[in-house]
């Protein structure tokens, strides 16, 4: 447990922290599904301006990140909290975070969408499009060591 | 021309009506479509056990996952709508199980005091007040940008105080009335079974509701 947390965190490192610095997004943040059950939740971030990610279990189909998962497309949410389907209080992320723009994908284990990577502004500049292919990229390299991962475990 | 009573009478029967179809939707939320779906789910657990394919049963496995989810969901959902505990064991508990989903949804802790003993209240007043700390909790959620918050119950021989406080933006009062019609619904529903409610906030200075029940 100890050595896969270990493991996950450079993961995050290495493909998600060192990104930030080039991107001109805010925030990132990585949820991930749990070992032990469906839930998933916001492991790590970067730009955080609190603790509350840490406490946030994605719902499935609700808000940006339970969206992406239950559907396993990236989203976009433009000038939050306009223009967006349902309540604003089923997007935690965004509230937490206080982010106006944000861009997510699915990261995909074993090809089910497990995981969610987002990045998003606070003020009034939407995501850039070179941000998004970061993060895209960023996304499979996620998902080919997760699942080289499982593999191996299996 | 209708009279204030008159309306008063209006005001409480749609909300009444309300809260009925609520708690219906809920419970069939809970108990039935969570049941059928639950039935589901351990008849493709068997399948999966039975099925020797790995691809196949790698498929039955992220099937079942979805099923898991989803029944997740349907029962936070009718939490959400109307929680069992209401009914079954008062204000209090049900405030306490809302506040587990609450912090795991928005992130917020919220630290819960009692005093006093607590006293059997009707259906109406427990729904009206679960009401009145849940639109509390979830404006909290959505404006005040803080990541703690406190309700704390006080139950005196003759009256029952609720005060929900948090240290976050704070808001003017007399405008956020004008433009929200939540925290005039939340002062209309306390008025309603005989009580009332009242909100005092300060930009930068966090907010605290009291609400107060003659008992």
């Amino acid at each position: 447990m100890g050595f896969k947390k270990e493991w996950e965190t450079s993961l995050f490192e290495e493909h998600c922290l060192n990104l930030f610095p080039k991107l001109s997004s805010d925030f990132i943040g990585l949820a991930l599904q749990n070992d032990d059950g469906p839930d998933v939740s916001w492991r790590y971030a970067a730009g955080n301006q609190n603790e509350k990610y840490k406490r946030i279990s994605v719902r499935y189909g609700k808000g940006i990140a339970g969206k992406v998962i239950s559907t396993g497309r990236p989203m976009t949410i433009m000038d939050f909290p306009h223009h967006i389907t349902g309540r604003a209080l089923e997007y935690p992320i965004m509230l937490a975070e206080n982010l106006r723009y944000a861009f997510a994908v699915p990261i995909h284990i074993n090809e089910m969408p497990k995981g969610v990577f987002l990045i998003g502004n606070r003020t009034e500049k939407p995501v850039a499009e070179m941000d998004k292919d970061i993060i895209q990229k960023a996304a499979h390299m996620l998902e080919r060591e997760f699942g080289s991962s499982n593999k191996k475990s299996v | 021309m209708t009279t204030q009573p008159e309306n008063q009478k209006v005001s409480s029967y749609i909300i009444q009506s309300q809260e009925q179809e609520i708690k219906r939707i809920a419970l069939e939320l809970h108990e039935g479509v969570g049941q059928s779906l639950y039935s589901l789910f351990t008849g493709l657990q068997f399948i999966e056990k039975a099925v020797k394919e790995p691809e196949m049963k790698s498929y039955m496995g992220n099937m079942t996952n979805i099923m898991e989810k989803t029944i997740q969901e349907i029962r936070l959902l009718s939490v959400e709508l109307h929680p069992p505990t209401l009914t079954t064991l008062g204000i209090v508990p049900a405030v306490k199980s809302y506040l587990k989903l609450y912090t795991s949804t928005y992130g917020i802790e919220v630290t819960v005091d009692h005093c006093g003993d607590e006293v059997p209240l009707t259906e109406r007043e427990n729904i009206a007040l679960f009401r009145v700390c849940q639109e509390a909790l979830v404006n909290i959620a959505r404006y005040a940008d803080t990541s703690s918050a406190s309700v704390i119950f006080i139950w005196d021989k003759d009256l029952l105080s609720i005060t929900i406080k948090d240290s976050g933006k704070g808001f003017d009062v007399e405008a956020g009335m004008e433009k929200s019609c939540g925290l005039a619904a939340m002062k209309e529903r306390m008025k309603l079974i005989g009580g009332k409610c009242s909100i005092a906030s300060n930009t930068g200075e966090g907010t605290a509701i009291e609400v107060l029940l003659p008992l």
